[in-house]
C-alpha cells in the first residue's frame, strides 16, 4: 500500500458545491424533524423509514469529480462462511487513546480492564473488533503497547484504524501491525465490512512545513480547524464498498465498522465522513444493514433509510454531546462524573440474532446507569441552550 | 498551528518587557480619564484586542500548551490531558449557569472553583491563583466561546 497522502480533490469539490449544501440543509430537515423522539421502550430496536428521495441527486454527479486516492484492498484470511445465519456474538474496543506508560497509566489501566472482561465473556465473542484511536498521537511505543495489550486476547482480532493513529507515520507502524483497511469477510451468514475514514484529510502540512508531530498534534486535536473535513471514504472505497455488496442479497445482513459514523452529526468535530451521501447512495438496497462506529465517545443511535448506526463507547474518556445534531432517534447517555475516570467509558457487546435477524447491542459501561430518562440528568439537556463557538483565529 | 504557535510566541516574547503584564498594545486610558472622556473607536478597538489577547492565551492553555503554561507558571495537568479534549469548543463548562449549587464539592461554586476542580481531578494539576492571570484568561476563553448562550443562574 502506498503511504503518500491522498490529496481529496473530489472530497473539495464536494464539500463546495451547492448541491452539497442543499442537500445538507434537506437532510437536517428530515433527520431531524420536530417531533421524532427516541422510544424510551424500546430505543435502540425500533426503525423508522426515512424518506429516501432526498438521497438521489447529488451523490451521482459527485462521483464522476476527481479522485487519487490509492488503497490495497485486502480480504480478510478467515474462512468464507456461507449457509444460513445463525446467533453469535462478537466484542467492540475502541478509542483507547493510550499514552506511553511513563506519561500516564490511567488509560492503559483502562484499556487492559476493556480486554480483561472480554476475555470473561462465556461463551467467548466469535471475534473481536477493535475500532481505531488505539494510540494517543500515532506514536510506534504506543501502538505497540496498544497491540500488547489487545493481543492478551486470544480471539480472532479485526482492526480498523482512527485518526489518532494514523498522522504521525502516516499509516506506516499501523499497517505494519495491524494490515490495511478497508477489508471483508463473512461470518455465519453475515457479511462484514471495515473501513478506513481516516487517512484521506487533505494536505495542510506541506505548505505550512509541518513536522510529522506538529501534523499529529494538529490532527489530535478535536476542535482544531486546520485538519478541516479530514474524515471521509474516497472514491476507491467507495467503489470497494459497492464491489463488496454486489454480489449479497439486499435482504441479508451486513455490518459496516468505520472509526467515524456515516451520518451528518456535527461536522466541525469531525462527527461525520464527508461523503455519508454517497454510502447512503449505495447500501439503499439493503434492508438489514448495521454500521458500528467510535470515534464519537459517546451513547449514539441513528437510522437512515434502512441502515441503523451504532456509535460505541471510548475506553479513554467521553465527549460531551455536540451542541446541535444529535440524532433524534438518540437515547442520550448520563451526564458523566469529571471525578471519576471509570465514568462515561467502556465497550461493547454485540449479538447478532439469528431470529429476526437484528443486530443488537449492549453498552458495557463500567457505571450502574448508562441511559438518562430525565431531562436534567441527560448530556444533551443543555444543548438547547448552549450556543458553542468555533476558536479564535481559526485555530 | 505552527503559524499561530509562532506568532504567538513572538506576541508573548514581546510581552515580557512589560513586566508580566500582558500589553503589547498602545496604552489603555488611565483610570483618572475612565469614562470621563468619549471613547475613540480607536480606544474601543483597543479594549476589544487586550479581551481577544487573554482569549488566545485562555485557548492556549486550554489546549495544553506547555510553553504558555510555562510563561504563566502554572501546572494545569500532570496526566497529559488537557481541557479541550473534554470540552471541545469548552463545551459542557456552562460558564452561564454559575455561580451555582456543585453537587461534586458541596457547595455553593464559582466557575473559577470548578475550573480549579478539574484542573485537580481528572488532570492531576496543581490548583492556580483563582485571581490569576491563568485564570483569566481560561475565564476569558471559556466565556467567549459560550457568548451565544443565554445567562441560565443557578441552572443546574
Ligand atoms: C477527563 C475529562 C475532563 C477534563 C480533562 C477536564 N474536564 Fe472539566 N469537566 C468534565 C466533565 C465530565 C464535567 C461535568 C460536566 C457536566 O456536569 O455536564 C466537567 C465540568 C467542568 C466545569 C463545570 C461545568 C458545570 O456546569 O458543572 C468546568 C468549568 C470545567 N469542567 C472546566 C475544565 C477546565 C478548565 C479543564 C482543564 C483544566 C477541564 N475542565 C478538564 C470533564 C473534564
Ligand atoms: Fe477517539
Ligand atoms: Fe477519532
Amino acid at each position: 500500500m502506498s503511504l503518500d497522502h491522498h490529496h481529496d480533490e473530489h472530497g473539495d469539490k464536494l464539500l463546495g458545491s451547492d448541491d452539497f449544501q442543499q442537500a445538507r440543509r434537506e437532510m437536517r430537515r428530515v433527520l431531524w424533524r420536530p417531533g421524532l423522539r427516541a422510544d424510551t421502550q424500546v430505543s435502540i430496536t425500533r426503525r423508522i423509514f426515512i424518506h429516501r428521495a432526498l438521497l438521489g441527486g447529488t451523490a451521482a454527479a459527485a462521483a464522476t469529480a476527481g479522485w487519487l486516492p490509492r488503497i490495497n484492498t485486502m480480504d480478510m484470511a478467515f474462512a468464507q462462511e456461507a449457509g444460513p445465519p445463525s446467533t453469535f456474538r462478537f466484542a467492540w474496543i475502541s478509542d483507547t487513546h493510550l499514552y506511553p506508560k511513563e506519561v500516564n497509566t490511567r488509560f492503559v489501566e483502562k484499556a487492559v480492564r476493556a480486554v480483561n472482561d472480554v476475555k470473561a465473556m462465556d461463551p467467548p465473542p466469535d471475534f473481536l473488533i477493535f475500532g481505531g484511536d488505539l494510540a494517543q498521537l500515532g506514536d510506534p511505543v504506543e501502538l505497540k503497547l496498544g497491540a500488547e495489550i489487545i493481543n492478551e486476547l486470544d480471539v480472532r482480532k479485526v482492526f480498523i484504524p482512527g485518526e489518532h493513529d494514523w498522522y504521525l507515520d502516516m499509516g506506516k507502524t499501523w499497517n505494519e501491525l495491524f494490515g490495511t483497511s478497508p477489508w471483508t469477510f463473512d461470518h455465519k451468514g453475515v457479511r462484514f465490512i471495515g473501513l478506513d475514514t481516516v487517512s484521506r484529510a487533505m494536505d495542510f502540512w506541506t505548505a505550512r512545513n509541518m513536522t510529522p508531530t506538529e501534523r499529529m498534534a494538529a490532527m489530535a486535536t478535536l476542535d482544531g480547524a486546520l485538519g478541516g473535513a479530514w474524515a471521509g471514504l474516497g472514491r476507491e472505497q467507495l467503489d470497494f464498498l459497492d464491489r463488496t455488496l454486489s454480489d449479497w442479497g439486499t435482504d441479508r445482513p451486513v455490518v459496516i465498522f468505520s472509526h467515524n459514523p456515516l451520518y451528518e452529526y456535527y461536522p466541525p468535530w469531525n462527527f461525520w465522513v464527508r461523503d455519508w451521501r454517497e454510502v447512503h447512495e449505495i447500501v439503499k438496497p439493503y434492508t438489514k444493514i448495521t454500521n458500528i462506529h467510535g470515534h464519537t465517545h459517546q451513547v449514539l443511535y441513528n437510522e437512515i433509510g434502512a441502515m441503523r448506526s451504532i456509535g460505541m463507547l471510548a475506553t479513554s474518556w467521553p465527549w460531551p454531546y455536540a451542541p446541535e445534531g444529535v440524532p433524534k432517534l438518540t437515547r442520550p447517555m448520563l451526564r458523566v462524573d469529571p471525578g471519576d475516570p471509570f465514568d462515561g467509558v467502556g465497550w461493547g457487546q454485540i449479538t447478532f440474532n439469528a431470529d429476526n435477524q437484528h443486530v443488537e447491542h449492549e453498552y458495557m459501561m463500567w457505571r450502574k446507569d448508562i441511559l438518562a430518562t430525565s431531562q436534567v440528568d441527560s448530556g444533551t439537556g443543555d444543548n438547547p441552550t448552549t450556543f458553542l463557538s468555533p476558536r479564535p483565529d481559526g485555530r | 498551528m505552527r503559524a499561530t504557535r509562532s506568532s504567538w510566541v513572538a506576541l508573548l516574547a514581546g510581552l515580557c518587557l512589560a513586566g508580566g503584564t500582558w500589553l503589547v498594545l498602545p496604552e489603555p486610558p488611565r483610570p483618572a480619564l475612565a469614562h470621563k472622556e468619549p471613547h475613540t473607536s480607536e480606544q474601543l478597538k483597543l479594549f476589544q484586542d487586550l479581551f481577544m489577547e487573554q482569549v488566545g492565551i485562555g485557548d492556549l492553555l486550554f489546549h495544553g500548551d506547555a510553553e504558555t503554561e510555562r510563561r504563566l507558571g502554572v501546572t494545569l495537568s500532570k496526566t497529559g490531558w488537557a481541557c479541550a479534549m473534554c470540552h471541545p469548543y469548552a463545551s459542557d463548562t456552562h460558564p452561564a449557569q454559575f455561580p451555582k449549587w456543585q453537587e461534586q464539592m458541596s457547595k455553593f461554586a464559582t466557575l473559577r472553583d470548578m475550573i480549579n476542580w478539574c484542573i485537580e481531578k481528572p488532570n492531576e494539576g496543581e490548583a492556580i491563583d483563582p485571581d490569576g492571570p491563568a485564570m483569566k484568561a481560561l475565564e476569558a476563553y471559556i466565556t467567549w466561546s459560550n457568548r451565544n448562550s443565554p445567562l441560565q443562574p443557578g441552572v443546574h
